[in-house]
């Protein structure tokens, strides 16, 4: 009972601090902007603990966070080697393949509207092959390492990529291909000067979307077959071996990666794209 | 935020319902199964639908389980009376500070091995050195490391140490030579090489209870806690009486045993004959137990984990880990 | 001159159809017949190694020497396994021939209510899928109303909608199975929280997005006339979402139909197209798998279509026109 109402008290505190500073005057600077979600974090975590410590839940089942920090400090070592196997080399490289594949297929697609119309709903057919059906059979296809893993990280970001550049590559009005056309200008300078610049928005936007679904499946991938080190290997023994709480460092190693990931897209996406009125 | 606090209030109610839950009803039994429906587990499946269950007044549920599913922490969260695990990795939930015991010991032997393409000139032990191995992980890794530990083989590839490959749930790995050898039980993967085409003078096998370094497999296992109540404890003497009775019903019996698996097994992905003999198999693992375990098969399998040098699978000799109380009153 | 015109229309109707059709058949033509092509170097190994042992003479003849070479060379010099590549049993890559007849087979040869009919596991699947859509839909819908109208939402609860989604689910599912499976809670529920997750974080983007893009003009011709929040809402914030909302649903329904497959995982791979599909991959029958496989997509892209279709009736009703 004392445990449900200290969480509840945490929860007030945290939520009425989070309101506070909200409504202040200073809300939208960069600095208040992380400490708000932070707060709300951290209210969870507090929760968390005060909830799993004081009615005794076993670690078995959910370990308390302070359980988990220790664990995730004292494996950097194999944390860091894990990530380095699953996002390092497999969803980083997917990604960049997907993506290159992504662009060629687009432009391709770009110069006849036939096969764009022809190559969008083949496009999200292959996006809807489940993970769990096509991991096990690029395993088999590639072998178990890193290059599996990066084919379904592949597979998985082409379409959003494509689907994104093929919008972009449409978004000039005519009167922005008329002036091109006025300056002499064929298709390639056309295109480099004029269709890819305005497609950036759109082509960041299947980025963004791309980076989660690239580290979701190269961690998912590793359950169907992997050598003895990446992320989804670690999780999957873990669970096996009851060590809950380094299940839950490699969560949030993956927490971290995921979002520093899209971070560091959105970053690009504000530097390239500067002019949109989105970022602006 | 409120997918965290639904998460947290049902946290929060499971856990003061779970003890609830275990001694709640004196006849319903729920049995965690260690993997999906085949005949590794017929006994139980036979027991229920030939009606031995239902003469000792007992409803019982059978839960399979699969890739994802450690049956360990089922039974911590309550979801489950009773578990089948093999032993390592109940030993190993023990020492974690999860209190399971072993009730029950159906298997007898241990049905794992290692088969290996004799193309790739090992012979012996010392031939792995070099080579690739499939070893599955989820608890069954354990008789592996401690085998390799014993006869000083690293694990961590390299000319002079094994690369190991965790396996995933088909025999793949060695068919397209990805692996030299992988893990596979007598009852199951062996055969499915078998099936793909290979012949067996092709391959090389060692069956870890010839190498000496088998350890028990399934083996009934539930909370410490439960056994100290009596109405549980009367609940599991009638289910593991009825549930022996099963087994030697299956082992007299296989293809009907087989096709009693086949009607419970909800995918309609298994095949009669695989099933078959997989019961064949199975058979022989359970043929030399009664129901309850020998003492001496304990200490080897504890002396093998044990003997497991630089990162042994438990790091002492296992106290209260089984119990004979249930199987002196359910056998005899 | 009536009948002329009625098949004027009929055949105007058709062409429009056609043309929609014909690229995508093209270019689906283009990828079986490259499929097909590579199902002879994909098998090579496989079906020089069966061969061999039922007495074909092979070039070269020990199976380690074949490792070296590739499918391809394996193939072109001993074309007698070139037509046996595509009638295995156990083959590294179907020819669609393969895939089909197996699709034919589970899905109309059976019976519906037969636990070996696609059908019926694909209602299992479904059926956890559309739990969780609805679910997740709700849960994401509301969370959008709270982000857009509290400003604290919006900064504490937004970053961390997108942090979920970078967490693999596959490591939470079991632990929500393990919970929700000590108090009692078993078999659909647990599946289509799976699927929920999956599902509610477009849904939340698209709504947040749609709900904030009526611009100040039409914010302020509201207050001229006079309206509080609650008809703000309703009347005008609500409506202009739709558009984004139907986009939302379309990417949040095959996020559902993954999760409910991903939920079949840790729930005891019982039934549905993930149970299929693990118990083939383990028991040695691929063909169990790919038409597993391919029957999910083929799900999916239904369920998207019939929203597209839903989406065309509701927005044109609504006077948006058509999308």
């Amino acid at each position: 009972m004392m445990a449900y109402i200290l969480a509840l008290g945490v929860w007030i505190a945290g939520w009425w601090l989070n309101v506070h500073l909200s409504h202040s005057d200073r809300s939208d600077t960069r600095f208040y902007s992380l400490l708000i979600p932070v707060i709300f974090g951290v209210t969870i975590i507090v929760m968390w603990e005060i909830l799993v410590t004081m009615l005794e839940v076993s670690a078995v089942i959910l370990p308390p966070p302070s359980m988990i920090a220790a664990r995730f400090a004292s494996s950097l070592n194999l944390l860091w080697a894990d990530f380095q196997q699953t996002i390092i080399k497999g969803a980083m490289t997917g990604y960049v393949f997907g993506m290159i594949a992504a662009f060629a297929v687009a432009i391709l697609a770009d110069r006849s509207p036939f096969l764009t119309k022809g190559i969008l709903p083949v496009g999200a057919f292959m996006a809807a092959l489940p993970i769990v059906g096509t991991a096990p059979i690029f395993v088999k296809w590639l072998g178990s390492d890193w290059q599996s893993k990066a084919a379904v990280v592949g597979v998985m970001v082409f379409f959003p990529i494509l689907v994104n550049t093929v919008a972009g590559l449409k978004d000039t009005s005519a009167m922005q291909r008329d002036l091109m056309r006025t300056y002499g200008a064929g298709y390639w300078p056309t295109l480099l000067k004029l269709r890819i610049p305005a497609a950036l928005p759109f082509i960041f936007n299947g980025l963004k979307i791309a980076t989660t679904l690239a580290l979701i499946g190269a961690i998912v991938a590793e359950f169907f077959g992997s050598p003895t080190l990446g992320m989804g290997f670690r999780i999957s023994t873990s669970v096996g071996q009851l060590a809950l709480d380094m299940v839950w460092a490699e969560i949030i190693v993956a927490a971290i990666a995921g979002s520093t990931f899209y971070g560091l897209m959105a970053w690009l996406e504000k530097r390239v794209t500067f002019w949109h009125p989105s970022q602006r | 935020m409120m997918k965290n606090m639904m998460m947290a209030a049902a946290l929060a109610t499971g856990l003061t319902a779970a003890p609830a839950f275990a001694d709640g009803h004196a006849n319903t039994v729920t049995l965690q199964l260690q993997w999906v429906t085949q005949a590794q587990f017929a006994g139980y499946y036979v027991a229920k639908d030939k009606g031995f269950y239902d003469e000792e007044g007992l409803d019982v549920t059978i839960l399979s389980g699969g890739p994802d599913i450690a049956p360990p922490q089922v039974l911590a969260g309550g979801g489950a009376d009773a578990m089948l695990n093999w032993m390592p990795s109940a030993l190993a939930a023990r020492e974690k500070g999860l209190p399971v015991v072993n009730i029950a010991q159906p298997f007898k032997t241990s049905g794992l091995m290692l088969t290996c393409w004799k193309d790739t000139g090992i012979t012996s032990v010392e031939d792995f050195k070099g080579k690739t191995i499939g070893v599955w992980f989820f608890g069954n890794e354990y008789p592996f490391l401690s085998w390799m530990s014993q006869a000083g083989i690293s694990t961590d590839g390299g000319e002079d140490g094994v690369t190991v490959l965790k396996q995933g749930f088909n025999v793949d790995p060695l068919l397209q030579r990805q692996a030299d050898c992988i893990s596979t039980m007598t009852y199951n993967e062996y055969g499915q090489v078998l099936d793909a085409g290979v012949n067996p003078d092709e391959l090389i096998t060692f069956k870890y209870e010839e190498q000496g370094v088998a350890t028990l497999e399934d083996g009934i296992y539930v909370l410490e806690e439960n056994l100290n109540d009596p109405v549980f404890e009367d609940k599991m003497v009638r289910f593991v009486r009825a549930s022996m009775k099963g087994w030697k019903y299956a082992e007299a019996n296989p293809e009907e045993a087989a096709g009693i698996v086949l009607d419970n097994d909800e995918t309609g992905a298994q095949t009669e004959a695989a099933q078959v003999r997989m019961m064949g198999e199975i058979a022989k693992l359970t043929a030399g137990s009664n129901g309850s375990l020998d003492e001496a098969d304990f200490q080897r399998t504890v002396d093998t984990l044990l003997a497991g040098g630089s990162d042994p699978v438990i790091s002492k000799q296992p106290e209260g880990a089984w119990t004979s109380v249930i199987t002196d009153k359910a056998l005899n | 001159m009536r009948t002329a015109f009625v098949t004027g229309c009929a055949r105007g109707i058709l062409m429009t159809r056609l043309n929609a059709i014909i690229p995508a058949l093209t270019v689906v033509a283009v990828i079986v017949a490259f499929w097909t092509l590579c199902v002879i170097p994909m098998n090579a190994h496989l079906t020089a190694d069966q061969a061999q042992r039922e007495g074909m003479v092979l070039t070269p003849e020990a199976p380690r020497d074949r490792q070296e070479l590739s499918g391809l060379s394996l193939a072109l010099k001993n074309p007698a396994i070139i037509p046996l590549t595509y009638v295995q049993t156990r083959p590294r890559l179907p020819s669609p021939h393969q895939v089909v007849q197996e699709l034919y087979d589970t899905v109309i040869d059976k019976k519906i209510t037969s636990k070996r009919s696609l059908v019926y596991h694909g209602w299992v699947t479904l059926s956890a899928t559309l739990l969780g859509f609805v679910m997740g839909t709700t849960l994401g819908i509301m969370l959008a109303v709270g982000i857009v109208y509290s400003r604290t939402m919006d900064k504490s609860v937004m970053p961390w909608a997108i942090t979920s989604q970078t967490i693999p689910i596959l490591a939470l599912a079991p632990m929500i199975i393990v919970m929700l499976g000590a108090i009692g809670i078993q078999g659909l529920f647990p599946k289509s929280i799976i699927s929920a997750y999956l599902s509610f974080f477009p849904v939340v983007v698209g709504m947040v997005k749609g709900l904030r893009s009526p611009d100040a003009m039409q914010l302020d011709l509201l207050r001229t006339y006079g309206t509080n929040s609650s008809q703000g809402f309703w009347k005008l914030r609500l409506p202009s979402s739709i558009p984004y909302l139907f986009a939302s649903l379309k990417i949040g329904i095959s996020a559902s139909l993954v999760g409910a497959i991903v939920g079949e995982l840790p729930t005891g791979a019982r039934a549905g197209f993930g149970a299929r599909m693990l118990v083939g991959d383990q028991y040695g029958q691929p063909m169990v798998t790919w038409a597993a496989l391919f029957a999910a997509a083929i799900t999916a892209a239904m369920l998207v279509a019939i929203l597209s279709l839903i989406e065309r009736q509701t927005l044109r009703r609504m006077g948006m026109g058509a999308a």
